[in-house]
């Protein structure tokens, strides 16, 4: 029944949960039959706890890896049950949704890969693919900001990203402790250290929403052209299949439009206040 | 094809629907209300019933010679294609994981009958959402592959109906299986695939074109008393450019959030999801109800709320009909029923809010004309 299949759930059996910070937990699912190569970078799944309901996340893994990865914050009901699985607890899982990073886009480009606090996740595998062939992309920056040190994610990721070939990682956070030697501010302040050729550059942007908005402004007044920014949106989502209307912007819905977007595409509808 | 048949003969059509295994549904008098519900025969039809609707208000009142003298309740087809609260699925977790005990199945085929021009384009509307290919939502497809249409035109506009403004009435022009005029004495049926065993029993004549002429007659004088217009023609484009118009506040000001509008919307497709435990056998049913984008929630994820206002939540009910729906299908997401205005507690009429802002962004675009430029 071809028709139930949007709405049908696998079953994902937890293997193995990281802690990234302390409210924010990288679960590692084993979805029978199905590979991360299933998953597009830039797609998301519904994860859903039986008998209380169920949250978009990101695909956080990449074609490479053996297990389905998301990257679960803690901040509402079943992202906090979602979070207390223990190895061996099975969840529901339905998708991939939504359109990803235009990966194929990138190549013979210089990849922006723009992130801010848990908008690394769906950027993840995007910096992994980039990784796994540095001959068809002309240099991969990853810029990402959290909050705090202590917010960071991923960073057992760090080294060897920062090793990869033609891959440079800089980190920022809003907010320094007495152990950070780092940069201190938002995300944009990395750009003019970054060594960006905007002529040849094309950006990946994930984040919160003002984050989002003054990124895009920023690469535009580098000279980077807004059909080469590329951003992905958040909103509440129920049915991930475009028909309940939560995730609703202007014309589009995020969960079946996007949730990745060239700028130009939504630049009438976003950023703008209360569309 | 033009036939005529006496107007008793809808009862035997309504037989001959149910004998070829339709649930028939049509308008009939329940509480006060006229309402769409199944028919068990001509008996049911709330014939010779007058409504009398405004902003806010919806009175039945006088009597009326004619079996389809109504104009439009609360109800459209979307109650039984999209129904206000429906199982998608039951599940059960034994410990090894979720299995599925039943998902959503209906071997019930609808005939909506006696339903307004209107309606029937609402639910070529809704089929745009709910029916994209690849995205075909489950309930709505199957209760919507087997539906047909028996549609009535009008002859008598409501107070609060504006469908000549949206091209979708007072008559259908296509998406019906039959339509009926009703004339004085008799019935009129188009049939553009004439089916024989709908009729059997059923004494037809081939239309006159004196009937046909008195068809076309009724249905102008019908669309010559529309109760309300919208003053553009094609108001989409014009309505991007005032998203920032003030003018939206002033509806909004007076709306109460209630979600009424969404509800009675013949095209308003938006819900939610919930579990229910049962807690005799530890069962999830997962029901799907209407929602609206007038509740404050309705938006609300972990990064926020992106429609605070009420203003920002009753602009975007508006825009989606009239300025997203012609972006994303080419098509107005309103029909013009005037249900929205009708249903609403405090009256608010949503071609006066159109009419407004229209209004305003044109008076916006003339003063930036005729300021020179330094």
């Amino acid at each position: 029944m071809p028709r139930q299949a949007l709405h049908a759930f696998m079953r994902g059996t937890v293997r193995d949960v990281r802690t990234e910070t302390p409210d924010t937990f990288t679960l590692l699912l084993d979805l029978k039959g199905r590979t991360p190569a299933d998953f597009m970078p830039g797609q998301f799944n519904m994860l859903y706890v039986f008998g209380v309901g169920e949250v978009p996340i990101s695909v956080a893994s990449f074609r490479g890896e053996k297990l389905l990865m998301h990257t679960v914050r803690s901040v509402g009901t079943v992202t906090s049950l979602l979070t207390r699985l223990g190895v061996g607890e099975s969840i529901g899982v339905r998708g991939p949704f939504g359109r990803g990073w235009p990966v194929a886009e990138a190549e013979g480009k210089q990849l922006l890969v723009i992130a801010g606090g848990l908008g690394l996740p769906p950027l993840r595998p995007v910096i992994e693919e980039a990784i796994a062939k540095p001959d068809r992309i002309a240099g991969v920056k990853v810029l990402y900001g959290a909050r705090t040190p202590a917010d960071l994610i991923y960073t057992h990721e760090y080294s060897r990203w920062q090793a990869a070939d033609g891959c440079d990682l800089l980190l920022t956070v809003d907010r320094g402790n007495k152990d950070w030697s780092g940069n201190v501010g938002v995300v944009t302040t990395l750009f003019p250290m970054a060594g960006i050729d905007p002529p040849r550059a094309i950006a990946f942007i994930c984040g919160p929403e003002l984050m989002l908005k003054f990124s895009i402004l920023e690469l535009m007044k580098m000279g980077i052209p807004a059909e080469r920014i590329f951003i992905s949106l958040e909103r509440n989502m129920s049915c991930a299949s475009g028909t309940c209307g939560h995730c609703q912007l202007g014309p589009f819905f995020i969960c079946r439009d996007g949730p990745v977007f060239s700028y130009p595409k939504v630049k009438d509808f976003f950023p703008r206040e209360g569309v | 094809m033009y036939f005529t048949a006496a107007k008793g003969s809808v009862h035997r059509l309504i037989l001959n629907l149910q004998s070829r295994g339709f649930t028939v549904v049509g308008p009939s008098l329940s509480e006060g209300v006229v309402r769409l519900k199944e028919l068990s025969g001509a008996g049911d039809l709330a014939s010779g019933t007058v409504d009398i609707q405004g902003p806010g208000s919806y009175v039945i009142g006088g009597e009326s010679p004619f079996v389809f003298a109504s104009v439009n309740g609360p109800d459209s087809p979307k109650r039984y294609l999209h129904p206000a609260e429906v199982e998608m699925s039951k599940l059960v977790d034994e410990g090894a994981g979720l299995e599925l005990v039943s998902a959503f199945h209906s071997d019930r085929k609808y005939a909506f009958f006696g339903i307004r021009p209107c309606d029937l384009r609402g639910v070529l509307v809704m089929d745009r959402t709910m029916l994209m290919p690849g995205f075909e939502d489950p309930v709505y497809s199957t209760q919507r592959e087997d539906s047909i249409f028996i549609v009535v035109n009008c002859t008598r506009a409501g107070e609060n109906c504006f469908c000549a403004s949206m091209g979708t009435g007072p008559a259908a022009e296509s998406g019906y299986d039959i339509a009926i005029t009703e004339l004085p004495e008799k019935l009129l049926f188009d049939m553009p695939e004439r089916d024989a065993s709908l009729f059997q029993g059923i004494d037809l004549s081939v239309a006159t074109k004196e009937e046909l002429r008195e068809a076309e007659g009724m249905v102008r004088r019908a669309r010559e008393h529309m109760g309300r217009r919208i003053s553009e023609k094609d108001p989409a484009r014009k309505l991007h450019s005032a998203l920032d118009s003030q003018v939206w506040g002033k509806s909004a000001d007076r709306c109460l959030a209630c979600g009424n509008c969404t509800m009675v919307c013949p095209t308003c497709f938006c819900n939610t999801m919930i579990d229910r435990t049962d807690l005799r056998d530890g069962s999830v049913s997962r029901v799907r109800v209407w929602d609206s984008c007038l509740s404050k929630d309705f938006v609300y994820s972990a990064g926020g709320n992106p429609r605070q206002t009420r203003t920002a939540r009753y602009r975007q009910f508006v825009m989606h009909k009239f300025a997203y729906w012609p972006d994303e299908f080419g098509v107005y997401g309103c029909v013009g029923c005037g249900r929205c205005i009708t249903w609403c507690p405090v009256g608010i009429d949503i071609t006066d809010t159109l009419n407004a802002v229209l209004k305003d962004s044109q008076d916006a675009a003339r003063k930036v004309e005729a300021s020179p430029v330094a």
